[in-house]
């Protein structure tokens, strides 16, 4: 899956104009990293599936509401993470994206690629990932998937920059702990 | 070494041909909504359009420029109002006052108050009258 650059040009204003070339140029630079995202908050590919599909039928219907293009990406993960909200109250969860962390770190210092993986540590990196708390996972996910800034992610996510800060900071604090435990007992 | 990135996107590289075809339907979709959305947009009302081309988007713009000419419109009346306040205070005093005045200034003064003189009121005499008179002396 060929991704581009950050300075993309994205074809949004010929989406909003009715352009299907360029809603499925659009589409097509989404909708792995989407569903990359959903996956590892749901943890079923049809439901996963599903909510990519809503979340493309959403974004064509209410492109209109969309200001600025440049952030396209950002409304497109704002708009998932929604269905994704609706389908855990459908099924009668808890508000489990919403808990929250008790103080704030001052520092955020790091970028997305400082963390890196050796191949024989992946499996063992995705498992990691998935005992992080959701809150923390969600936040990780999109820095990671697709490089959002903090107040990207804050507005993904609707919560305040201060509390994506610093389960951005918890989650890769723990993440990174836990990789140096397992070399060293590897080691 | 890899990025998360890369790991995470590695991962669901066998779902991409479902999300080709989730892709195609949405594409499908959203130019069969574009073309209901140009013929509603053909069938609108003049003002609906007006509504959502102009004024809509710019809704912000439009609602400030009307704050203001309320403003101006309410700024206008308190004006009028005071001005036709003053304009009654000017007016010309009353008949009373001025006998009080020329009274408090004879006082004053210790003169006799001038009476007023009642205006003589004028009564023509018919023309053919005086003719008369001419005629007799």
């Amino acid at each position: 899956m060929p991704v581009m650059a950050e300075s993309e040009q994205l074809p949004v204003q010929p989406a909003r104009e009715g352009s299907p070339a360029a809603w499925d140029a659009l589409f097509r630079r989404y909708q792995l990293p989407l569903y990359v995202y959903v996956f590892e908050l749901v943890r079923n590919e049809q439901t996963s599936l599903d909510v990519v599909q809503e979340t493309f039928i959403a974004a064509v219907k209410h492109i209109d509401s969309l200001r600025d293009d440049e952030k396209f990406g950002s409304w497109l993960f704002g708009i998932a993470y929604q269905k994704i909200i609706q389908l855990w109250r459908k099924r009668g969860g808890k508000e489990l994206l919403l808990d929250e962390i008790p103080e704030s770190p001052n520092e955020f210092d790091d970028a997305p690629d400082d963390l890196l993986i050796r191949r024989e540590q992946e499996a063992e990196f995705m498992n990691l990932l998935n005992q992080l708390p959701l809150p923390q996972r969600s936040v990780l996910l999109l820095h990671f998937v697709e490089e959002f800034s903090l107040d990207e992610i804050a507005r993904i996510t609707e919560t305040q920059i201060g509390t994506v800060k610093s389960r951005l900071h918890y989650a890769k604090k723990s993440l990174r702990k836990l990789l140096e435990r397992k070399n060293e007992n590897a080691a | 070494m890899k990025t998360p990135r890369e790991i995470l996107l590695e991962r669901h590289k066998n779902v991409a041909p479902k999300l080709d075809a989730i892709r195609c339907e949405c594409v499908g979709q959203a130019s069969s909504l574009s073309r209901n959305k140009m013929s509603e947009t053909g069938k609108m009302p003049v003002l609906l359009l007006v509504w959502r081309e102009l004024i809509f988007p710019s809704r912000r713009i439009w609602t400030s420029l009307a704050a203001i000419w309320i403003f101006i419109f309410i700024v206008n009346f308190s004006m009028r109002d005071r001005s036709e306040v003053a304009l009654a205070k000017i007016a010309a005093p009353s008949s009373q006052m001025i006998l009080a005045q020329e009274r408090l200034l004879a006082e004053l003064t210790e003169t006799e108050p001038r009476i007023a003189e009642p205006a003589k009121t004028f009564s023509p005499r018919p023309s053919s009258e005086r003719k008369i008179q001419i005629v007799t002396t």
